[in-house]
């Protein structure tokens, strides 16, 4: 029976793929340590955060105490080796802005950055297929004109999408927030702001994508023995043309998550963005590493799921694995 | 765009270049040769419509939107580009030492990739404001400590398949130094690359320096960038929307010119390989 060879072929596929991703899980380690290390010391170069806590008006007796309180006053060396048992542990430290535990802070911000992310990939992936399929079909004036915009829009940077959506849907039109996490309607303009800013690299993708897959041999087949215009489109042209789209997704999730800054603070939303910046303007040191911890394993995450959908939709890139 | 024929390739590298001159030299002409200070102010006529204070209309302190904004001109810019040229000498610098000389060198500038790669390029931005302070420089140097490794990673895969390439081989064993291999046999060899990531490059690093100043993380206070003047006109978006779209399209246009010049020249070399 063909269903269990390929059935086969799948699990060893998805083998080898989560063989990848061990090899990767052990790099991300190394990496992360590096990372933590280089930053603690870096952020210790910028300046002294009891002096951020205790105000402008503080005695140096005062700054004295609260270095002692939060073991600033120890050798660096001390503070560096202390900071990594404890990080071993999971245990990230302890808000120097709030007294909350680093940890806690940022994962009750991260899910406002997820809930914009995740919805703003989802619409720009289904709008790129819809748009690139079209654009990649054919010619004519009107995808000139298509192109042309999209062009446009890929010159438009997030942060002068936002503030031009701002300008028109919330003060023109008053029909939506612009500030704030508060009910449905205050997600369509940062939503809209973050597809904006991935829509058009992911359109161009697969239009170029879809029109090469039109001169492949195997298209230029099954246009020969007579299948349909649909059929081709959608069961020989997408499916090769979005390999090629799901990574780049995969690049883009990375780019959401530590990048939202921007389109948080414009929107005002409570966010991991807006909690990187309000800690780095304090230099609340254990957030601050904990969101780039944090956001470095999400990186990871997003780059090893876009891995395994490559992985199961391309059998090229199968192939190649299986060699290895 | 749409098409890749060598006409529309030469198009749009043509357009591209133009914009970009014609953006610059308008931004020279009002700030050096006719002199008009982008910071004076005229406190009677804040906030004022287009029209008789300002081409453009006036901003919060009265100063003239459309000086401002040709003034962002040659500060954006002027910091796109070397911030462009300061990750490409960095990036491909690395590049070129990890493929000559492999091993561990190879390994510390792969891990040094993926560190920066990792680092939240925000962090870095406030560690080198706080370090060396607010300003053009600090930007400059910012944004190239952050964005090198682009150029590393490219650089370095064609510099490997280079390194294998039959012609290279013959000239090490003529007894060529590493040192000229490099140069007379890699470097033009890796020019149209070079040229098209570093177009591409540019259009990045102007959103970047737009976003950051917006943020209030690059440019001092008061000075004129694009990003500052948006930042500005935030609180006046209901009153003086005149504010925010000057310096906007300036951020559009300037990026699209940057794509258009990074468009053509990657379908002029896809042409000439072919």
């Amino acid at each position: 029976m063909p269903e269990t060879g390929e059935t086969r072929r799948d699990s060893r596929r998805i083998r080898a793929a989560l063989y990848r991703a061990g090899r990767e899980l052990l790099r991300i380690g190394v990496l992360i340590m590096v990372v933590t290390s280089a930053l603690f010391f870096l952020l210790r170069l910028t300046g002294d955060p009891s002096a951020m806590l205790a105000g402008p008006d503080a005695s140096e007796e005062q700054l004295a105490a609260i270095r002692a309180e939060y073991g600033l006053d120890r050798p660096l060396i001390v503070q560096y080796t202390s900071y990594l048992s404890h990080l071993a542990t999971g245990d990230f430290g302890v808000s120097l802005a709030s007294g909350q535990p680093a940890l806690t802070v940022v994962l009750d911000a991260l899910p406002a950055t997820l809930a914009l992310a995740l919805p703003a990939l989802l619409v720009a992936f289904l709008f790129a297929i819809g748009l690139g399929a079209w654009l990649g079909s054919g010619v004519g004036r009107a995808r000139q004109l298509a192109s042309g915009l999209i062009f446009v829009l890929q010159g438009t940077p997030g942060f002068v999408a936002g503030l031009l959506l701002i300008q028109l849907f919330a003060i023109e039109l008053a029909w939506l927030p612009s500030m704030g996490a508060y009910g449905a309607a205050s997600y369509a303009l940062p939503v809209a702001t973050l597809t904006l800013f991935l829509l058009p690299k992911q359109t161009r993708l697969i239009a170029s994508s879809v029109r090469e897959a039109y001169r492949e041999d195997y298209v230029r087949t099954a246009v020969a023995i007579g299948a349909s215009e649909r059929e081709v489109l959608f069961r020989h042209v997408l499916p090769n043309a979005m390999v090629g789209s799901v990574a780049l997704l995969g690049a883009q999730a990375a780019l959401l998550l530590s990048g939202a800054t921007v389109t948080e603070t414009i929107f005002g939303w409570p966010g991991a963005g807006t909690l990187l910046l309000s800690s780095a303007q304090v230099l609340d040191f254990p957030v601050i590493q904990a969101i780039a911890i944090i956001v470095a394993l999400l990186v990871f995450l997003a780059n090893v799921l876009a891995d395994l959908a490559v992985a199961a939709l391309d059998p090229r890139v199968r192939d190649a694995a299986e060699a290895v | 765009m749409a098409s890749g024929s060598a006409a529309t390739a030469n198009l749009m590298l043509r357009g591209g270049a133009i914009l970009v001159l014609l953006m610059m030299s308008l931004s020279i002409a009002v700030v050096f040769v006719a002199g008009i200070d982008p910071a004076l102010g005229d406190l009677d006529n804040r906030l004022a419509a287009p029209g008789a204070a300002g081409v453009l209309g006036t901003d919060q302190l009265g100063r003239d939107v459309l000086v401002r904004t040709l003034a962002g001109t040659a500060w954006s810019l002027g910091a796109a580009f070397a911030a462009t040229l300061l990750a490409l000498l960095i990036g491909t610098s690395l590049a070129l030492l990890a493929a000559e000389l492999g091993g561990r060198t190879a390994l510390a500038i792969e891990l040094a990739v993926n560190s920066v790669i990792t680092m939240p390029g925000l962090i870095i931005a406030i560690i080198v404001i706080a370090v060396i302070g607010q300003g053009w420089l600090p930007i400059v140097v910012t944004l190239g400590l952050i964005t090198w490794p682009i150029f590393t990673r490219v650089i370095l895969a064609e510099a490997l398949s280079l390194k294998a390439r039959d012609y290279v081989a013959a000239s090490r064993l003529v007894g060529e130094t590493r040192f000229r291999i490099v140069v007379f046999h890699y470097l033009p060899a890796l020019r149209p690359t070079l040229l098209v990531m570093a177009a591409f490059h540019f259009a990045d690093m102007l959103i970047a320096e737009g976003a950051l100043s917006f943020l209030g993380l690059a440019a001092p206070l008061g000075e004129p960038t694009w990003g500052n003047m948006m930042a500005d006109a935030r609180p006046y978006v209901f009153s003086a929307p005149w504010m925010l779209l000057a310096p906007a399209a300036a951020i559009v246009v300037s990026v699209i010119a940057a794509n258009l010049i990074g468009d053509g020249l990657a379908s002029r070399f896809r042409g000439q390989r072919t």
